[in-house]
């Protein structure tokens, strides 16, 4: 019960803090000369009184001792295999528009195969590559949906 | 009969269309039936290849897609004791103890059933009252309007938090991120940092499918070990096809199991499995051997599984007439539909009637076709099964991010994405709702463009919300829907204690 209570109350901290940026952000939008209407700013400034009294109110329940809060089923990943897929996701990001689709997400494949318990290498390969192959042509040329090659593009 | 409902039913029966019905109750039944995959994540992946289809194709398969996800669910319930889709939990009740007796087929088979007279039921609902609904909505003006999304807001938080607080935290984070972008009114750019990717807004089927996706690719990454034993002990199918006996015992659970879920389909954010494990409780109530409930009963299968599957028709009703999804599919069925130009509401049904009853329509075939590929190819398709995570997922990956990317044909949508799966872990970690985040970024736009038409047109009294009785009615209704969770949350904290 402690533990949903301080995660309520690193969120709903966070979220003042985010509510603050908002609203600083919406004090310097551009304002249009037109007599009665609204300007650009007025839903924003609408969701910013809405996000900070839902803030607070957070907040409130996290500071009451005796509120009941169920701490959900956590999302039960050995840290080891968690920092791999965030490293994984972060490389596909960045070489997603160098190598292109083909390359990217013959990686990408790979390594959640690894992840998700395969450890056979002939397998890993085989399908990595036979299936990258199958869903860039599919989309390609079935579908129409021109997907870059990246490096890639002179051989595909 | 109306020409549109004639033209609409010729539409839908078209041999094109019907192939895509039929398409997409074959990947349905696969998608649904596969532990961890949810129907959103299937349509979400199906999604990208509907972009180069005709409206009617595109949603035509997506329907049968969702029809099937529910029946698919109920497989894997059945024969494996682990839900397809949350819909099918209350199934698993029964439909395991009757798989563990050797009666797999016999358990597949009511849930067959169930769910295609669900799934009848809720087509006549919608057939029936949407057309009535839309020409009532056609006399809204934009007060009534405002109020009318509002309600509807106010509703999905309600239903879909166990803390109003968060519910409604989830769809206001949701109204923030529907400003990044254009100004509806003016075209002023706001929230943009000079990014011009974030002028046309961020795209609401990218956030949704990293919201959706990865938290559930994350969710798989956690058990392994299960995903690699999970899928070897399914248990043998005899004989499909329900007997009289069973027939006779399933008509009741079925009446209200179609009923509820029909009627809680109507309401946003209600969704399959609270309708499935209320008519489950119905059933048990009603029934003369209410003992035999939890043990494999006839009755406690095909009670949820009709409630499941008439929760699509239901639906299907306030996002075809108002334009307010009623689950996260119909919110994803709004986005294709805007994809390819066409805005649900009540002016569906006048400017595009044709196109409005060829959704019904299609609806319609994609219960046929739902019952008939599931009967004929069971045997077959629960063999998917089998099909290893460790290939499944990376797949569901690369389509994921091909998905998004393909939307616009821009990357920056891929990082979108990818941005909205973190955020989606971490508003799970924090225990907050998904689902209001969604809703609000699909009528967030609609919400704020209704609250300042309503304004300028009365020069900025505020009063015009409360002199229309539509509107009125609509903001006593939030009002009540946020009164009455309040009071359950309080109610229930008093048990607790």
């Amino acid at each position: 019960m402690k533990k949903m209570r301080d995660r309520n109350l690193v969120a709903s901290l966070f979220l003042l803090l985010f509510c603050a940026g908002y609203a600083y952000l919406t004090a310097n939008l551009a304002t249009r000369a037109i007599e009665n209407t609204t300007q650009p700013s007025f839903f924003p400034w609408v969701i910013t009184a809405c996000l900070t009294v839902l803030s607070f109110s957070l907040f409130v329940q996290a500071c009451i001792p005796n509120s009941i809060q169920t701490v959900p089923k956590p999302l039960d990943i050995p840290p080891k295999r968690l920092g791999c897929a965030l490293i994984l996701s972060i490389s596909y990001l960045a070489l997603l528009p160098i190598l292109g689709f083909v390359g990217a997400n013959i990686l990408l494949f790979s390594g959640l195969m690894y992840l998700y318990g395969e450890r056979r290498l002939t397998q890993i390969l085989t399908f990595s590559f036979l299936i990258s192959i199958i869903i860039f042509y599919l989309f390609r040329e079935i579908f129409q949906i021109r997907l870059p090659a990246g490096i890639l593009e002179r051989i595909l | 009969m109306s020409p549109d409902i004639i033209n609409g039913f010729l539409q839908a029966s078209q041999v094109t269309t019907i192939i895509a019905v039929a398409s997409g109750c074959f990947i349905g039944l696969i998608i649904g039936m596969i532990p961890g995959l949810t129907i959103s994540t299937g349509i979400i992946i199906v999604l990208p290849l509907t972009f180069v289809l005709e409206p009617d194709i595109s949603i035509a398969l997506l329907l049968g897609l969702y029809v099937s996800g529910m029946t698919g669910g109920s497989f894997s319930a059945i024969l494996l004791n682990i839900p397809g889709t949350p819909s099918a939990s209350a199934t698993a009740l029964d439909g395991h103890p009757m798989a563990k007796k050797g009666e797999g087929g016999r358990a597949l088979g009511i849930a067959i059933i169930a769910s295609f007279i669900g799934g009848l039921f809720s087509f006549l609902c919608l057939y029936l009252i949407a057309p009535i609904l839309a020409e009532i909505a056609l006399k809204f003006k934009s007060p009534d309007l405002f109020s009318l999304v509002f309600f509807g807001l106010t509703i999905i938080c309600s239903f879909a938090a166990k803390s109003l607080i968060k519910g409604l935290l989830s769809a206001v984070i949701g109204l923030a991120i529907v400003t990044i972008g254009q100004d509806p009114m003016m075209g002023t750019t706001r929230f943009t940092f000079d990014q011009v990717n974030l002028i046309s807004g961020i795209h609401f089927l990218t956030a949704l499918i990293g919201l959706f996706a990865i938290p559930q690719l994350a969710d798989n990454l956690s058990d392994i070990l299960q995903a690699k034993t999970q899928n070897k002990n399914s248990s043998s199918i005899n004989s499909i096809l329900p007997k009289i006996l069973d027939l006779k015992l399933m008509r009741l659970p079925m009446i209200i199991g179609s009923a509820i879920g029909s009627f809680l389909g109507i309401l946003p954010g209600a969704g399959g499995p609270i309708a499935a494990f209320i008519s489950y409780d119905y059933a048990r109530k009603f029934s003369k051997k209410s003992e035999e409930f939890g043990k494999g009963s006839p009755e406690g299968i095909a009670a949820p599984e009709s409630a499941n599957n008439a929760v699509t028709g239901g639906a299907l009703i306030p996002m075809m007439t108002l334009g307010i999804p009623g689950d996260p599919v119909t919110a994803i069925l709004i986005g294709a539909l805007l994809i390819h130009g066409l805005a649900p509401g009540p002016l569906l049904f006048v400017e595009n009637g044709e196109f409005a009853y060829g959704i019904i329509f299609s609806f319609f075939w994609a219960n046929i076709f739902n019952v008939v590929i599931a009967l004929i190819g069971l045997r077959y398709l629960v063999r998917v099964l089998t099909i290893p995570k460790t290939l499944l997922m990376p797949t569901i990956a690369i389509l994921c991010v091909i998905g998004s990317y393909a939307l616009r044909n821009n990357f920056f949508d891929v990082y979108v994405m990818f941005s909205f799966g973190l955020l989606g872990i971490i508003m799970r970690w924090l225990d907050i709702p998904i689902v209001p985040l969604l809703l609000a970024m699909v009528l967030g736009r609609q919400l704020e463009e209704h609250l300042r038409v309503s304004l300028i047109s009365s020069q900025n009294d505020i009063t015009v919300f409360f002199t229309s009785p539509f509107s009125l009615l609509f903001l006593c209704l939030a009002g009540a829907s946020i009164f009455w969770s309040f009071w359950a949350e309080h109610k229930s904290k008093k048990e607790t204690f």
